[in-house]
């Protein structure tokens, strides 16, 4: 898989205009430096294959847009470049905020 | 490659894409009967539960999932094996109203003895099974497939590769006119709203915002905490974040086609359209409410490489990505992980799911069915009550 991969020189997949993080279609390492189709950032932490990048700052209790729609929100500031997970996200629906 | 289905034709006018003979027993103490039925003939399906007549909040569901299930039109004839009681009863006129094709009832009460009950199930099994080697196919209309849409063991892929190629092939099925299911209204929480906008009527939309919310306030009322369980670990791990997300992939399953109306849990399925149907995000249970809803032919995308199957409906597996595929040839059918790496389209794999959906339809076997994944579950909604 990954020959191919690095053949194509596609390391992240951007579903949508609208969407503030990526996909990654390789392991990611600190600081290496992504320019693709007209994105240009380094990326912050290490990021498994198939996990989010961010593409954009976001700003915390902002939303987090993929497919161009709302998956959640920021729980912190997201710098570009940096891992977009569990970690600094949370859903807007059935989480523990909104039973209690 | 002929673009002409064939089935086996029902007399009440469905099809059967298969011609099973299933050996179900009507209560958990006969399942290891029925079991030993089937794998001593020539070729009989059974199934194994933990129902044991219990009569509580879930009793008609349970009457209902395993009616529906006798009477798929995949079944050439199905055996009961019951031990009599009302229930069971109730369950063999129930599948004779939904149109079963063919019923045998062999009751332990009757025949003395579980030695008794093995011989004489053996005896009509391979009698079944003798008569199913003389019916053929016949040319079929494209209302003969409904198709069920499932995903288990989503990763961040899912919704990028297997699901909108299911989503593909699904549009094609139903523009000919052939029935496609989405279910698991656990997964499409959090995109509702583009499936309810996808509604042929305002009321139909409104019923599928509804199914949710109703699902959302049973969740809440209970005041469960769905982190941790939705997205589950596995999900999580493969980069799935919160449960919208891996819904908003789920939902890529239904292509673009209009909703033609909601479902509930086993409801028989019209022969065209897409619909929706309320059934819970556990693959089994899903499976089997597919399964009694008249559904017969699956298509199961999955990230992980779940290797759930049915011992009725043939289950079509579609890998999310190529490094799971190639771990676990014997368990995947088709390998949508090509459309991630660039080296083909979603159209490309979209196309090849629908000529595969269709020799799977004409008989050719799955990896599913050749591995004998015969799951069975039932979906239970309330505590269950001793009786």
């Amino acid at each position: 898989m990954l020959p191919i991969l690095m053949l194509n020189n596609r390391k992240i997949l951007i579903l949508s205009e609208k969407d503030n993080i990526a996909v990654c279609l390789v392991d990611m390492e600190i600081g290496e430096v992504i320019g693709q189709d007209e994105l240009n950032l380094t990326i912050q932490n290490r990021i498994p294959r198939g996990h989010k990048v961010a593409t954009s700052a976001i700003a915390k209790d902002e939303g987090i847009i993929k497919y161009g729609e709302r998956m959640g929100h920021a729980t912190s500031d997201i710098k570009i470049g940096e891992h977009v997970h569990t970690h600094n996200v949370l859903g807007d629906r059935l989480s523990t905020e909104q039973v209690k | 490659m002929s673009n002409q289905l064939t089935a086996f034709a029902r007399a009440d006018g469905r099809w059967g894409l298969r011609n099973h003979v299933l050996i179900l027993p009507l209560h958990s103490a006969l399942s290891a009967t029925a079991r030993k039925i089937a794998d001593e003939s020539d070729g009989a399906v059974a199934v194994s539960h933990d129902w044991s007549g219990e009569v509580d909040g879930d009793f008609d569901r349970i009457i209902k999932t395993f009616a529906g299930f006798a009477a798929n039109p995949n079944n050439y004839a199905t055996v009961f094996i019951t031990i009599g009681t009302p229930g069971e009863l109730l369950i063999i006129d129930t599948a004779k109203k939904l149109g079963i094709n063919k019923a045998e009832v062999l009751n332990v009460a009757e025949l003395g003895s579980m030695g008794k009950i093995a011989d004489a199930g053996l005896k009509i099994a391979n009698s079944l099974l003798k008569e199913v080697k003389t019916k053929t196919r016949v040319n079929a209309p494209w209302s003969a497939i409904a198709l069920g849409q499932e995903c288990g063991g989503s990763d961040a892929l899912s919704g990028i590769t297997a699901n909108p190629a299911l989503g593909v092939a699904s549009d094609r099925l139903v523009e000919l006119g052939s029935a496609s299911v989405l279910g698991e209204t656990t997964e499409i929480l959090g995109a509702e709203h583009l499936l309810a906008a996808r509604a042929i009527t305002p009321e139909i939309g409104a019923q599928i915002i509804e199914t949710v919310a109703r699902y959302e306030r049973s969740i809440n009322y209970e005041g469960i905490d769905m982190r941790g369980a939705q997205p589950s670990r596995g999900n999580i791990e493969g980069g799935l974040t919160t449960l919208e997300e891996k819904s908003l992939g789920a939902a890529k399953k239904a292509g673009n086609a209009q909703f033609s109306g909601v479902l509930e849990y086993a409801d028989q399925v019209p022969k065209s359209g897409l619909y929706f149907m309320d059934t819970p995000g556990h693959d089994t249970e899903q499976l089997t409410g597919f399964a009694a809803a008249g559904i017969n032919i699956v298509v199961f995308t999955t990230g992980r490489g779940t290797p759930t199957g049915s011992a009725i409906m043939p289950t079509i597996k579609v890998a999310t990505n190529t490094t799971m595929a190639t771990a676990i040839p014997d368990l995947i059918d088709l390998n949508a992980g090509t459309i991630a790496e660039g080296i083909k389209t979603l159209a490309e794999v979209g196309g090849e799911l629908f000529d595969l959906i269709l020799a799977v339809a004409n008989g050719q076997i799955t990896k599913a069915e050749r591995g004998l994944h015969h799951e069975f579950s039932l979906s239970r909604m309330y505590n269950t009550v001793i009786k």
